[in-house]
């Protein structure tokens, strides 16, 4: 996610151990014990730290920030960004925004569908590929526009979805 | 920089030393074009640039700066937004103050070879002004940026966002230092009143008055809160400020915690701006480090700290209660309001909340003085917004512009109009809360009470451009669908309200909308916005009622009519050419079938719907190919040339399926009028089983086919061959008939007619008004055009002058050159783009020799002896828009000058006189003269009297009233037999091959080939040749089948 999180000690490619994060979200959880409306801040961090919320963690969470976990969960599911399930290694989100719907992005979101055979909130099951609609990101002048994972891509037409995607499954071939 | 900075005058002696640093930035008196001058690169790495590639752009010019040894002499600069997003990447050479758009890897190379080092500028980069085309390279001459001020957007793109040295050199905190060291909060507060700046987060609310509240309201500890959310979709102009110059918003927070007696602040910024939340962190260290922020301020007793909020992906965070309610660390719910966050905001506590932009303006108010920034804006709004321009326009990004600029100006003058030229339709602004204006108003005034009064708002500042292809019923379940996802939940208004509305709106879209329908949704609408508890709720039905406001027609199509004219709406339109044909012809079937070599299934299928197959492949407008999906991949698939080369192929012209009824044969049906839409009603008919009587008043049948549109275009025999076949189906065409004078309504229904169809055109041309214009060699188009077609001969001048820029007029200007004529000069009161003519035609007659000459109105017919001799006219300037979306023309400085002519032909309009038609019998008729009718049965106010065609439309294009015809004979029928029968409507299906997966094939679309110009001068020989079979074949394939469903699915 951003630098923020990853000073924190985002595990975005890394294979760090679940022993070892937990270590980590102990530190954390110091930090902001109190810290007054620290929950949100916690929990995006933890989302970094893990790359989504699991049962076990969001516990962790109420015990350490001393709050009921059903307020925990009620925050978790009120913002659209934090997951209770995994999620794929690379996240395309496709804007469906005002801008990029009336240059075409519903086409766009058809074509990922197609060539990932997934459905939006879905993952594949290589692990490799999330699909989501996205709010804005702000790209409005470049319509339509896509994120994979933190890169924007922009002026985006739907005979060029196989070629994107094709560019995020070699790069992990290579690093493997 | 670690010094910390302890005063006023610290402050003041950096600026000074830091500015040097900045001095070809600062200094454009240093010459340009000197080689090997020390020069600044600016890069502009905002968002949209980002995107683009603009870090691979700023490697390729530091590794070229470094490959030719030039580090010490060029430094690239990496800075925010600049505007044109579309442009991008975008860069300035400084000091020559030279503006580069769309650079690529290459192109950077070659700017510091050439530029650079030899002082050559780069042509081919340069931006080219919109009117003239010519390449502007001075950032202050050009359109673009000369008509905006950037006061929010000063820094953004002057300056690294990342280096507070660069911020405090272009005089950054000298505000906070003076509010600070030498005034009170009171006269802080007073100078934000004065200013007269509104909240720029859509409220509009004034911002003095807030902070007014906050510093009365008694408490200990008071925050002050920046809204970064930004959730609307189509803004991202808080955005470009967090990224371009973080510091101007730290600077505003700072200064608004003094005002109000705050110590401490929030930003709350969206999750999805990662690249904001970095800036501005890294302002915010840095800011801390030099003692900016944090304890004894500038050595005052004035303490202030920021701290970043991250959203979490919900819309409704942007609101103020529940912005604060998710700080707090909570499910982001409002609160109701009273108590409005100044006196019971964060914690509870005392609490200004503004947006990024707002906050971005007070250090200009502060140093400046609040009367200069109110020397912009209008009476009620001062200042200037920044609007986030998306959509169909050509310069697509960020502008700042003083408030009360007009919709038209922003779009045209500085938006660079629409992509393609299409029409405009509509603007959305102001997001999901906002409304849209239609072309009628493109004269408002973009200020807060202008907008409200046409039922839209500010908001955010985000414009969204739409042409013709949005359906504006699918842009309001659009935002309806975002609003109902977004909805918190908390109250029912909204929670329940607004998906009942989507419900409605996802049913019309669907083809299952019901009469009432629109009314449901205005009741709904407002209920929920009297009832909401937070803006969310309250402007949630604003896009709805917006629509159904301006754009009621459509959502009455869509209910009616089953039609979704911009080929969108997916549960109403199977391919959107087919959408788009008035008379819903099966265009991808045909086109494919063409592409198979089987013309007869073709011509049988397109004459399904339209049975002027042959003369429509000549002289359709084809509004099919302006909304072809393949214009997305490279141009639209020549439908009318496809046609034509099937109509080609038909050696014997085939009868259509016709239903043998005896009853429906031995009823009196009456059709009045054998132009397309007469015709077309008793083709339908005949395929009924009736046999219909057509009067018409012609020696000939065709109406303005075979009347006014001339032979080169149309030839006659083509036209008789079509018009025989439909003879042959049991229509009777009596000619030289006239309505009125032969035979009346009243004589028809005396005979035993149970209906008739009134299809009598407007036939008449409008004269000028002009004095002179009784004299000898002034006459009107459609009767030069009617004369001729009829006689063969017509009466032409040596210098004909032809007045009008529609079809008729240049069929006249074409016709006159073919005949006697030796100059013809067509004169138009405004611009080439906005005549109605066909394009095509107005480059052929150009080609022909016709010479056009615009923005030029006729003011005086001169005569001599009776005779024309010449005509006086005015030269125009575009003004202000007009109700039609279009500039108005208005006089000139230039003095009246002479066109010598022997004859004038009016071509300015068209009109039907009614009265001594239809005599005693009296028909509503609609504000613009003409006929009013059901949109779905063509009845008017007589039950068995209906009509179509231009009578009832005004003057319109052939496939109109073909399609008109249609839905009569299907009114008729209905009316007659109480039942549906027209059985021509039915899906058919079409065995033609396509492979989905398939690529498309790569073909480009080709021209029709013409005669040469040379061949064409003295006859009236068809001009458009058909092309051969190899060629149409190969276009037909570029069609993308879009009508193509998936058969089955496998789960």
């Amino acid at each position: 996610m951003t630098d923020m999180l990853a000073e924190k000690g985002c595990a975005c490619g890394s294979e760090a151990d679940e022993q070892e994060l937990m270590v980590r979200l102990d530190e954390v959880l110091e930090e902001y014990k109190d810290n007054e409306g620290g929950l949100i801040p916690v929990l995006q961090i933890a989302q970094g730290l893990f790359g989504y919320l699991p049962e076990n963690v969001l516990r962790k969470i109420a015990k350490g920030l001393d709050k009921p976990y059903s307020e925990v969960a009620g925050v978790v599911s009120f913002y659209s960004f934090f997951s209770t399930q995994p999620r794929g290694k690379n996240v395309v989100r496709v804007c469906l925004g005002t801008a990029c719907y009336v240059r075409g992005g519903k086409q766009i979101l058809d074509a990922f569908k197609k060539n990932l055979k997934i459905d939006v909130g879905e993952t594949t099951e290589d692990k490799q590929f999330s699909l989501e609609v996205a709010r804005c990101f702000g790209a409005c002048g470049l319509a339509p526009a896509i994120m994979i994972n933190d890169d924007v891509h922009q002026r985006v037409k739907p005979a060029q979805v196989k070629q994107i995607l094709a560019s995020y499954s070699e790069t992990e071939l290579e690093e493997a | 920089m670690s010094k910390k900075i302890k005063s006023l005058a610290d402050l003041e002696k950096l600026q000074l030393l830091e500015v040097k640093k900045l001095g070809l930035r600062m200094d454009h008196s240093v010459p340009e074009s000197n080689d090997n001058t020390p020069r600044e690169i600016l890069v502009c790495v905002g968002g949209g640039c980002l995107a683009s590639g603009a870090l691979k752009i700023c490697e390729a010019f530091n590794l070229a700066i470094e490959e030719n040894g030039l580090s010490q002499k060029v430094t690239v600069v990496e800075t925010g937004c600049m505007g044109p997003c579309a442009a991008g990447p975008v860069a300035k050479i400084m000091p020559d103050n030279v503006f580069y758009q769309g650079i690529t890897v290459e192109d950077a190379k070659t700017i510091v070879e050439q530029h650079i080092m030899q002082g050559l500028v780069v042509q081919h980069l340069l931006y080219k002004d919109a009117v003239s085309g010519q390449p502007v390279a001075n950032i202050d001459d050009i359109e673009y940026f000369k008509r905006q001020n950037k006061v929010v957007l000063r820094n953004c793109g002057n300056i690294d966002p990342l280096k507070i040295s660069e911020y405090i050199a272009v005089k950054g905190y000298q505000a906070l230092a003076k509010a600070v060291s030498s005034m009170s909060s009171e006269a802080v507060i007073d100078s934000m009143l004065q200013s007269g700046l509104r909240g720029r987060g859509g409220g509009g609310f004034p911002t003095g008055l807030k902070w007014k509240f906050t510093y009365e309201a008694e408490s200990d500890s008071k925050s002050v809160v920046c809204n970064a959310d930004e959730g609307d979709p189509g803004a991202f102009m808080d955005r470009s400020v967090l990224e371009g110059d973080p510091h101007s918003v730290i600077e505003g927070m700072a200064i608004a915690g003094y005002a109000v007696g705050a110590a401490r602040g929030y930003v709350y910024c969206r999750a999805e701006y990662p690249v904001a939340i970095e800036r501005l962190q890294k302002a915010i260290d840095q800011a801390r480090e030099v003692g900016l922020l944090g304890e004894n301020i500038l050595g005052s007793d004035f303490n202030f700290d920021l701290e970043i909020r991250m959203g979490s992906g919900a819309f409704v965070c942007g609101e103020e209660t529940a912005l604060m309610t998710s700080i707090e660390g909570n499910r982001g719910e409002p609160r109701p309001r009273p108590p409005f966050p100044a006196i019971k905001g964060l914690w509870g506590k005392p609490t200004v909340l503004n947006n990024v932009e707002t906050f971005a303006s007070v250090a200009v108010i502060i140093s400046e003085g609040a009367e200069k920034y109110a020397e912009l804006g209008t009476e009620k709004s001062k200042g200037t917004k920044v609007f986030a321009l998306a959509g169909a326009v050509n310069n697509t990004g960020l502008v700042e512009v003083p408030i009360g600029i007009s919709l038209g100006e922003l779009l045209y003058d500085i938006g660079g109009g629409m992509i393609d030229g299409k029409p405009f339709k509509a603007a959305q602004l102001g997001g999901p809360s906002g409304g849209c204006i239609p072309k009628e108003h493109l004269n408002v005034a973009l200020d807060y009470e202008s907008l409200n009064e046409l039922g839209a708002i500010m908001g955010s500042g985000g414009l969204i451009v739409m042409d013709e292809d949005s359906c504006m019923v699918d842009v309001a379940r659009f935002f309806l669908e975002f609003v109902q996802e977004e909805s918190c939940g908390k109250c029912t208004p909204c929670r329940v309200g607004t998906k009942r509305m989507l419900e409605i709106l996802e049913r019309i879209c669907d083809g299952k909308g019901e009469e009432g329908d629109i009314e449901k949704l205005l009741t709904l609408g407002q209920q929920i916005k009297e009832t909401a508890l937070c803006g969310l709720g309250k402007t949630a039905a604003n896009p709805v009622l917006s629509t159904i406001r301006h754009f009621r027609e459509e959502y009455e199509e869509h209910i009616r009519d089953k039609k979704c004219r911009a080929g969108v709406c997916a549960g109403l339109v199977r391919a959107p050419c087919q959408s788009a044909c008035p008379a819903s012809v099966d265009i991808p079937g045909f086109v494919s079938l063409v592409g198979e070599k089987r013309y007869a299934e073709a011509l049988m299928l397109h004459r399904e719907r339209n049975p002027f197959a042959a003369a429509c492949a000549r002289i359709c407008f084809h509004t099919c190919e302006d909304h072809c999906r393949r214009a997305t991949l490279d141009s639209p698939i020549s439908i009318r040339g496809i046609k034509r080369f099937m109509v080609e192929q038909e050696v014997v012209i085939q009868v259509p399926e016709c239903k043998e009824n005896k009853k429906n044969a031995a009823k009196k049906i009456a059709i009045v009028g054998a132009g397309p839409a007469g015709l077309s009603c008793a083709y339908f008919l005949a395929r009924l089983g009736y046999k219909p009587t057509l009067y018409e008043a012609a020696p000939r049948p065709g109406g303005m086919m075979a009347q006014t549109i001339p032979s080169y275009r149309l030839p006659r025999e083509i036209l008789a061959r079509e018009i025989r076949m439909i003879e042959r189906l049991g229509v009777d065409i009596q000619c030289n008939k006239t309505l009125g004078k032969d035979f009346t309504l009243e004589e028809l229904k005396e005979q035993g007619c149970e209906a008739v169809f009134m299809a009598i055109g407007a036939p008449d041309g409008l004269m000028l008004g002009l004095p002179g214009e009784e004299a000898e060699g002034v006459c009107e188009a459609i009767s030069f055009l009617r004369e001729y077609n009829i006689r063969g001969s017509v009466p032409v001048g040596k210098n004909v002058v032809i007045i009008g820029g529609g079809n008729a007029a240049i069929d006249a200007a074409r016709t006159a050159a073919r005949l006697d004529a030796e100059s013809v000069i067509v004169v138009y009161r405004r611009t080439r783009d906005q005549m109605p003519a066909y394009e095509e035609e107005i480059e052929e007659a150009e080609a022909e020799g016709v010479e056009l000459k615009l923005l030029t109105s006729p003011e005086e017919i001169i005569v001599e002896n009776g005779n024309v001799t010449g005509i006086r006219c005015k030269s125009m300037e575009l003004g202000t828009f007009d109700r039609s979306g279009r500039r108005r023309s208005v006089a000139g400085d230039q003095a009246d000058f002479i066109i010598p002519c022997d004859q004038v032909i009016a071509a300015i309009g068209q009109r039907v006189d009614l009265p001594p038609l239809i005599g005693q019998v009296s028909l509503a008729v609609k504000r613009d003269g003409y006929l009013k009718t059901d949109s779905v049965t063509k009845q008017t106010s007589e039950e068995w009297i209906f009509a179509g065609g231009d009578v009832a439309t005004g003057p319109s294009s052939v496939i109109d009233a073909v399609a008109d015809g249609e839905k009569a004979a299907a009114g008729i029928d209905l009316m007659l037999t109480g039942k549906d029968n027209a059985f021509w409507r039915a899906e058919k299906k079409v065995d033609t091959f396509f492979d989905p997966d398939a690529d498309p094939v790569m073909y480009e679309r080709e021209k029709q080939p013409l005669i040469p110009v040379e061949r064409r001068s003295c006859n009236f020989d068809e001009v458009e040749q058909p092309w051969d079979e190899a060629t149409a074949i190969r276009q037909a394939k570029r069609c993308l089948r879009c009508d193509y469903r998936e058969e089955a699915t496998t789960w």
